[in-house]
């Protein structure tokens, strides 16, 4: 315990606002829409719009299911920042299988999308539900593979181990397959941009299509802060935490999350969606033998 | 100014609309998608996400029924603009927005909507346990609502068999049928012991209360399927009468992989955004795997126009690519066809330079290749068929190479893929008989 403990919800919650802003103002600016940094508000908007609104519901929903599976993506998203150093100080909990805590947090996700995708009796969101199970099949392995291979290299599944292992080198020039997966399956676990089809287009919103009122809102913004936490974990796991010249550690911190955070908003208006299908055997074939080919290379080094 | 009223005018003024097409009324479309591509107004996938409904053009019956549906599916506070002509778009979409911002007329707008009806009102014993022979999605499509107020006590509520002796069939009734599961369970079993329903007089109250029969037209967020089953010529047992919320159990049939799946009767369109106007394919699905597919299209009431023609062949095919590239979920790209496509009607031409910007980004995509390549239509792919349009936007001409039945390409995809496939199938619904379909 520190005094991170009071740092991590309103950090999360701040990030999370500037994702979902980033997001607006590029979505403004490629529909053209005249002065796109008007639209930094609109997250703001939508909430306040989802909070007069009413709730919707579905003929023979299932209350509880669909709550419970709502709440869970801000949840973890919290719980999986907690471990998290930020910057010079050390973690809300700097437990010393911080790795695997925050792996489960993620897969608690699967397990929130698949719930309000089901428990609200709708194919449109049941079909969105299946479809984040396949995900969940196709990128935890190579995903976890990646996480163990930054285990094995800093010899220690605790975050803070993790990122003084990275003191002469960082973990992405050393094991550069690892960190694509991860920023790959960064994508995933807030089901955002290419991995989007459990919430897709092509299904009027997939799992979120019934939702509405505080369910929207808290569902959304579950989803903005996981993919929030899962960038500002690419920090310790992979970009050294907070070592830079200069500035403050806890800056370095942030301003490296940023970046992160950035490149995967933008992702998400660069690429089409991949269909679950086809990244299946993708997942299967080719990113699950990089990683363990990265797995062997660095436990060869660390021997 | 309380705060309710603050905050109902702060997100008038971005609201998200759901845009319906109409077919014949493509002009209107494309200048409500234009102006509100201009206020910033991002477009909404769903009803629920929805709280605008912009109706471009007047449908005809069936299509309006449909759109009834999705407006009785939307919560509050919610606003409709109907237009009829292009230069109708910019007032109506501002009296929409000052319609959304009016707390005194969202009050009443809830309070007198009778699919929103608070819960705690109501005479459970008038819980419908009969229409599963009805096959009426709509039960099913309608956002029965869920007003936060009232429904903890519900959950408790126990269906006595004794209820059910007075089961009165009445209009009312289904606003209603919004309990917990527990309360299905328990109910279940009472209900085992009715017979005799197969008059249903009380049904008609359904049909008033819903508008059109043809409501569920709508997309239908609704009810895995349940009410489908009428569909398939009411073999259902009576025993099915004590089915939860006086649903049907779906039926379950072997699929592929020879698992027993249910059998999911699920309709996609005419109210879907990136969808041809007009069109409804009604898909069984199995898992997400399409077994059937029947395709009918739902018509204007005066739309006769033809707005493609030989002179905008390329507004023509960046609109069509604008709908498939958001369908694929490349947003971004999605959204620069449809500010080239704008600038074509607008100016009559687009900039070169970004006109070859466009096509040389979609064309070297390769993951937009590896999610086309495999979606078949006939002799030809959908990776193909973005080709030729690409190809079209330089100025040469690709014939149309003819295809099966769109009906029959479906079967055997997934839900992705079928939606990839009538997005690069575009079929043509302006007209009364569609070419395709």
């Amino acid at each position: 315990m520190s005094e991170s403990l009071l740092v991590v919800l309103p950090l999360v919650a701040v990030l999370t606002i500037a994702a979902a802003a980033f997001d607006a103002v590029l979505a403004a600016s490629a529909a053209g829409s005249p002065g796109p940094w008007r639209a930094w508000d609109s997250p703001l908007r939508e909430a306040a719009r989802q909070l007069v609104r009413q709730r919707r519901s579905t003929l023979a929903s299932d209350r509880l299911l669909r709550r419970t599976g709502v709440l869970v993506l801000p949840v973890a998203a919290v719980l999986a920042a907690a471990v998290l150093p930020l910057g010079g100080s050390r973690a809300a909990s700097d437990m010393s299988v911080g790795i695997v805590w925050f792996n489960a947090m993620e897969v608690a996700v699967w397990a929130g999308v698949w719930l309000a995708g089901w428990g609200v009796n709708s194919a449109y969101s049941l079909v969105g539900g299946y479809r984040m199970i396949a995900q969940g099949l196709a990128y935890e392995l190579p995903h976890m593979f990646a996480l163990i291979t930054v285990g094995v290299g800093a010899e220690s599944l605790r975050f803070s181990d993790v990122v003084t292992a990275q003191h002469d080198l960082w973990f992405a020039v050393q094991m550069p397959v690892a960190f694509l997966v991860y920023l790959l399956s960064a994508l995933a676990m807030a089901f955002w941009g290419p991995l989007s089809s459990p919430v897709g287009a092509d299904l009027a919103g997939g799992a979120a299509a019934e939702l509405s009122g505080a369910d929207r809102l808290v569902f959304s913004a579950g989803r903005y802060a996981m993919l929030a936490v899962a960038a500002a974990a690419a920090v310790p796991l992979f970009l050294g935490g907070g070592a830079g010249p200069l500035l403050p550690a806890w800056l370095w911190a942030l301003l490296k999350t940023l970046a992160v955070l950035a490149a995967l908003v933008w992702t998400a208006r660069r690429l089409p969606v991949l269909r679950m299908d086809r990244f299946m055997t993708f997942a299967w074939t080719a990113l699950i033998p990089a990683t363990l080919l990265q797995l062997l290379v660095t436990g060869l080094i660390a021997l | 100014m309380g705060l309710r009223a603050r905050l109902l005018r702060y997100a008038a003024r971005r609201p998200r609309p759901l845009v319906v097409a109409v077919p014949g009324f493509t002009a209107v479309r494309l200048a409500a998608e234009a102006d509100l591509r201009r206020r910033g107004w991002r477009p909404a996938l769903s009803p629920a996400e929805a709280d605008l409904l912009v109706v471009c053009g007047h449908p005809g019956p069936d299509l309006a029924g449909a759109i009834d549906t999705v407006w009785a599916q939307m919560p509050n506070p919610r606003a409709r603009a109907d237009l009829h002509t292009p230069s109708d778009v910019p007032s109506a979409l501002d009296a929409a927005s000052a319609h959304l911002a009016d707390e005194p007329a969202q009050i009443e707008d809830a309070a007198s909507r009778e699919s929103w009806t608070p819960e705690e009102s109501m005479d459970h014993s008038a819980m419908n346990h009969g229409e599963m022979d009805h096959g009426d999605m709509d039960h099913a499509a309608m956002g029965h609502g869920d007003m936060s107020q009232g429904h903890e006590g519900h959950e408790a509520m126990n269906h006595e068999p004794a209820g059910h002796e007075a089961m009165n069939h009445e209009a009312t009734g289904h606003a209603h049928m919004n309990h917990g599961p527990q309360t299905a369970d328990e109910g279940h079993e009472g209900h085992e012991g009715h017979e005799g329903h197969e008059g249903h007089e009380g049904h008609e109250g359904h049909a008033a209360m819903e508008g059109e029969p043809s409501g569920h037209e709508a997309m239908d967020h609704a009810a895995m399927g349940h009410g489908g089953h009428g569909g398939h010529g009411g073999g259902h047992e009576h025993h099915m009468m004590g089915a939860p919320h006086g649903l049907a159990m779906a039926d379950r049939a072997p699929d592929r992989d020879g698992l027993k799946l249910d059998v999911l009767h699920v309709p996609f369109g005419p109210v879907l955004a990136d969808w041809p106007a007009g069109l409804k394919v009604t898909f069984t699905l199995q898992g997400d795997l399409v077994q059937a597919a029947e395709v009918e299209t739902l018509d204007a009431d005066a739309g006769d126009e033809h707005f493609w023609d030989d002179t905008n062949v390329v507004a023509a095919r960046l609109d069509a690519l604008a709908r498939l590239l958001a369908v694929a979920g490349w947003t971004g790209q999605a959204a620069q066809a449809r500010v080239l496509r704008d600038e074509a009607l607008k100016d009559g031409r687009v900039e070169p330079s970004r006109l070859a910007k466009f096509v040389r980004r979609t064309r070297r995509s390769r993951t937009l290749r590896w999610m086309l390549q495999d979606v078949r239509l006939g002799e030809t792919n959908a990776w193909t068929r973005v080709s030729d349009w690409l190809d079209e936007l330089g100025g040469e001409t690709r014939p149309r190479t003819p295809v099966p039945p769109l009906g029959e390409m479906l079967v055997g995809l997934d839900v992705a893929a079928a939606r990839l496939l009538v997005a690069a199938l575009d079929p043509e619904t302006e007209r009364t008989v569609a070419e395709h379909v």
